[in-house]
């Protein structure tokens, strides 16, 4: 009985380890760190370089796009366009094709990294609230494009 | 109306804690009259929820937007059948829809077992019972979906988002619901069981079908969210890890382990506590997903509201739920003791477990990655996410773990196989297997994973066959006719188990179609007209961007041709589509050329009219139908396994469930034979586009009563009041704020703003009192009740046909098939 009980501690404690050392490593390399705009900009040089996914709102009348070009110019408040306060505000890039739902006052979600220059959104990484069943979309707003 | 609903929605409350109270006292003091008033109580639930839902759809089809939710989900022009599904279309009512499909199906399951399992029911209703009365409180003191305006009704509805007026998105969420809804069945039936100590394995025979049918409206639901995000959303994929798909998915694993650990406990009398476990485990993620996309706990790119008081109603839910049941679990501990040993790790109830932990893994993994960001900020402040690489660096192989156990599964014997009859059943395939590894390695695709994954689907594959073609081989031995009619009597023999491999076939085309994905290609350009890109072996080119206009929406539709090897093969026409007051919000129509190879998916990202240039997001998505597929052929498998034991196809009546899996394997054949790019729409309220910052706070208390007086107009906010109407990029309460503001300026008096604003907006839209809408309106109901009479009639003589199979009146094609009266000659023959 005893052997017996050895032998199935040996095997979970072996489990567990490989379990949890793949979990760790996986994590390690998946994360992102999910941050608001003034959460960031506080101290901007400390993110420089780290996988970001940055929330905030579009400032509207930000977007400019290169003509015949996928290249996006715009900003991005901590705050809903039409708070008291814009809150602080990051220059961000992108270059590709922007859901329907990216436009001025829109709240979006940036996969990305912080630059001395601005934030430079990963190809598909711009993500915009959905508008979703439990909750009226936000209605439009001027747009930039 | 709304009186009348929110009427029988307390009545359901009083009546449904009645039920749960008689059916526990009268059960205790062994009283029948009492357990029988309980349940007579738990029936008149179902109907009073069905007179509910009745009043909110009527309701909406009348458009009574005196009536919040309805105003706010619907407008005028909505098309009927979108009418109807904005009954679920909210947070509201799709929580009256959860308690009126559990009231339902609560009723039904107590019907079916009132004679066989007795001492069951008044604790399977006491349980039930307790479920709906927290929903029916949640809506009763929270949520009521029959609130009505308190200053002023408006004219016109909201309307449902255009995103959601997608026939898959229409019948995804019942799709779905009921087969969370389903999980409380099983439940129930195992706290009773647990409750009153019958826990020999009588209540797992009578859940079995229960979960088998909840199950296969999960993977219908999972599905058509797939389908949907596919068609609609515009991004060339269909499964992103979203906690909302996550929290579709989490039940879906614990029940499919618990419909393949069954067995074990059936079969061997094992893990008898294990399949309770997975029985309350798979409800209480019925109801965390719902607690998790509900709440806003989770953050999701979906706009799901953050409402804290529901999450503290959820959790305590959710606290009782789990400290009560495997409270009782722990004190039935030594009734629960297995009857058996596992006598060898080679055997197929060692695969069952280990198929079992798999699937938990999986669960558990899911859940994990979804809640990582609340429990990282819970624990370190930090809120960090984990995306896609994560969910697929795990579930990639695990996936393909299960997909080979599924493989060697059903090769295994029970109890303890030998290595040698292992190796002789494993010949035929493996050698499946090893064909498409070399085709894997002939087309040069990566082997890890999807090398992998097509080898394994060969394997599995291989298998099944093997497994038919066997035991058609033994039968046509013993009962001496041909091999086609063997088979055929071979399923119609043992149901589950071929119905159960014809699901696994179900699977291996799914994932087939995942894998897939590896050889997906992507591309974004920018086309001038007359200009062509390639992508694969197609070439596509612009011939120009016309914009058209049907009185609804403006279209600018993308002409493109599409050639193969210098032959033009198609015309594709993606689109955006701009609706009337909605033309900042352009909707992307995509055009998908639909093979059984691979789908072209374009997508017309944006336009310049001048040069009539198209911006083009190209996808090649090789195997994508065969996924919608592969569920077909689960439905199919399902609805096979469901078959009663003893009947055969003439009974088909019988069930709703069979009907329900033919309906989707046709549902899932039109989609994948006719599926198009089309979409139907209407359009929405009012929307607003001025850039305002400012929003005119209150500044003395006049103000502030003038701004709780008058609501918003926008037809975006629910009509809220001018105070709270904050939260939206609402321009139109910004502005009706200012010229409240201007008012109280000018020194005008309450009665005097009132009036200024009536002149203004030309009606009370945004002040009269809710309109009595008077009794006439239940003439609406009235072929409602028609068609519900009519499908109980034909409900009840389908049942007495499929009960004298004799007289032939069921019978689709009375003896014209020969292969079916061999097949009934076959049957009956077994019988004797």
């Amino acid at each position: 009985m005893t052997h017996r009980n050895i032998k199935i501690g040996a095997t979970a404690a072996v489990l567990t380890l490989a379990f949890v050392g793949l979990m760790w490593s996986t994590l390690r390399g998946g994360t992102e760190y999910f941050k608001h705009v003034d959460e960031v900009m506080v101290d901007p040089q400390a993110w420089h370089g780290k996988q970001l996914q940055l929330h905030g709102y579009v400032v509207p009348g930000s977007i400019l796009k290169k003509p015949n070009t996928l290249e996006y110019k715009f900003k991005v408040q901590n705050n809903p366009a039409r708070a008291p306060e814009a809150g602080n505000v990051v220059e961000a890039s992108y270059t590709g094709v922007v859901p329907d739902t990216f436009k001025g006052e829109a709240e979006v979600v940036l996969k990305g990294r912080l630059t001395p220059d601005g934030f430079h959104t990963d190809p598909n990484g711009v993500m915009a609230k959905c508008p979703s069943k439990y909750e009226a979309a936000g209605k439009s707003a001027a747009s930039g494009t | 109306m709304a009186a009348l609903g929110t009427f029988l929605l307390l009545a359901s409350f009083v009546v449904c804690s009645y039920a749960a109270v008689a059916s526990v006292i009268g059960a205790r003091r062994g009283s029948r009259s009492l357990v029988e008033s309980g349940t007579g109580a738990f029936h008149l639930v179902a109907a009073l929820m069905t007179c509910a839902s009745a009043v909110m759809i009527n309701a909406f089809l009348t458009d009574d937007f005196t009536i919040k939710y309805v105003a706010h989900y619907s407008d005028r022009v909505q098309p009927l059948f979108y009418k109807i599904t904005s009954y679920w279309g909210g947070l509201d009512g799709s929580v009256m829809f959860w308690v009126f499909l559990l009231s339902i199906f609560g009723s039904a399951a107590v019907y079916v077992n009132r004679e066989r399992h007795r001492e069951l029911i008044p604790y399977i209703v006491a349980t039930i019972s307790a479920v709906q009365m927290f929903f029916l409180y949640l809506m009763v003191v929270h949520k009521n979906p029959f609130t009505t305006f308190v200053t002023a009704a408006p004219a016109e509805g909201e309307g449902l988002n255009p995103l959601l007026q997608n026939y898959w998105m229409a019948i995804h969420p019942p799709s779905l619901y009921t087969g969370f809804v389903g999980m409380t069945i099983p439940f129930a039936f195992g706290i009773a069981a647990l409750i009153t100590g019958h826990l020999d394995d009588s209540w797992l025979r009578a859940v079995r079908r229960w979960t088998m049918v909840s199950w296969l409206f999960l993977s219908f639901g999972l599905t058509l969210g797939m389908i949907w995000a596919y068609e609609e959303l515009g991004w060339g994929g269909y499964w992103v890890w979203d906690p909302v798909e996550n929290a579709g998915l989490l039940p879906w694993f614990t029940a499919t382990a618990f419909l393949h650990s069954v067995m074990v406990q059936e079969r061997r009398s094992m893990l008898r506590v294990w399949n309770v476990t997975l029985v309350i485990v798979t409800f209480f993620l019925t109801i965390f997903g719902t607690f998790m996309t509900r709440s806003g706990v989770v953050q999701s790119v979906h706009a799901f509201g953050e409402d804290r008081q529901l999450a503290w109603l959820f959790t305590i839910f959710m606290i009782v739920i789990l400290v009560f049941s495997f409270g009782l679990v722990i004190h039935r501990l030594p009734l629960l003791k297995a009857r058996n040993e596992l006598d060898s790790w080679l055997s197929r109830e060692a695969a069952f477990l280990v198929n079992n932990w798999i699937l938990l893994l999986s669960a558990f993994l899911v859940l994990f990655g979804t809640m990582f960001p609340t429990l990282s900020e819970a624990l370190t402040g930090e809120r960090l996410t984990v995306a896609g690489p994560f969910f697929n660096k795990w579930l990639v192989p695990i996936g393909l773990i299960l997909l080979a156990l599924t493989g060697v599964g059903p090769l295994l014997a029970w109890r303890r196989a030998t290595v040698r009859n292992l190796a002789d059943q494993l010949l035929l395939p493996a050698l499946g297997g090893a064909l498409a590894l070399g085709a894997v390695l002939a087309l040069r695709i990566p082997i890890w994973s999807a090398g992998l994954c097509f080898g394994l689907c060969g394997f599995v594959t291989a298998t099944v066959a093997q497994e038919f073609w066997r035991g058609a081989r033994v039968r046509r031995r013993n009962t001496g006719t041909d091999y086609f009619t063997a088979l055929v009597g071979l399923v119609g023999r043992n149901k589950r188990r071929y119905g159960g491999y014809i699901v696994h076939v179900g699977i291996v085309l799914i994932f087939f179609g995942f894998a897939g994905n590896a050889r997906k290609l992507d591309n974004q350009v920018t086309l001038k007209p007359g200009a062509d890109v390639k992508i694969g072996r197609y070439t596509v080119r612009n011939d120009g961007i016309k914009v058209s206009d049907d009185g609804q929406k403006q279209m600018t539709t993308a002409y493109l041709s599409v050639f193969v090897d210098g032959q033009q093969i198609d015309g594709m026409y993606p689109a955006r589509w701009a609706y009337r007051h909605h033309e900042q919000e352009p909707t992307t129509e995509v055009a998908i050329r639909r093979t059984a190879a691979e789908d072209l998916y374009l997508v017309l990202a944006g336009f310049d009219l001048g040069d009539q240039s198209a911006i083009l997001e190209l996808h090649v998505n090789p195997l994508v139908n065969w996924i919608w597929f592969g569920f077909g052929v689960m439905a199919l498998g399902t609805g096979i396994a469901l078959l009663p034991e003893r009947s055969f196809a003439f009974a088909l009546a019988k069930l709703p469930a069979e009907a329900a899996a033919t309906t989707s394997i046709a549902l899932v054949l039109a989609l994948t034979f006719f599926g198009g790019a089309t979409t139907v729409r209407a359009q929405r309220g009012m929307g607003g586009s001025e850039d305002t910052r400012s929003s005119f706070y209150a500044r003395t208390p006049f103000e502030k009563q003038m701004q709780h007086e008058i609501v918003c107009t926008c037809g975006a906010c629910g009509h809220q009041n001018l105070a709270e109407c904050r939260k939206d990029a609402c321009s139109t309460s910004h502005q009706m704020r200012g010229e409240l503001a201007a008012l109280i300026d000018q020194g005008k008096s309450h009665d005097e703003i009132i009036q200024a604003f009536m002149n203004k907006y030309g009606s009370q839209e945004m002040l009269g009192a809710p309109l009595d809408s008077g009794f006439n309106r239940l003439a609406w109901l009235v072929p409602y009740a028609a068609g519900a009479a009519g499908a109980v009639m034909i409900g009840f003589a389908a049942m007495r046909w499929s009960k004298r199979p004799e007289t032939a009146a069921a019978d689709p094609a009375p003896a014209r098939d020969p292969a079916l009266e061999d097949r009934l000659d076959d049957e009956l023959r077994d019988l004797d």
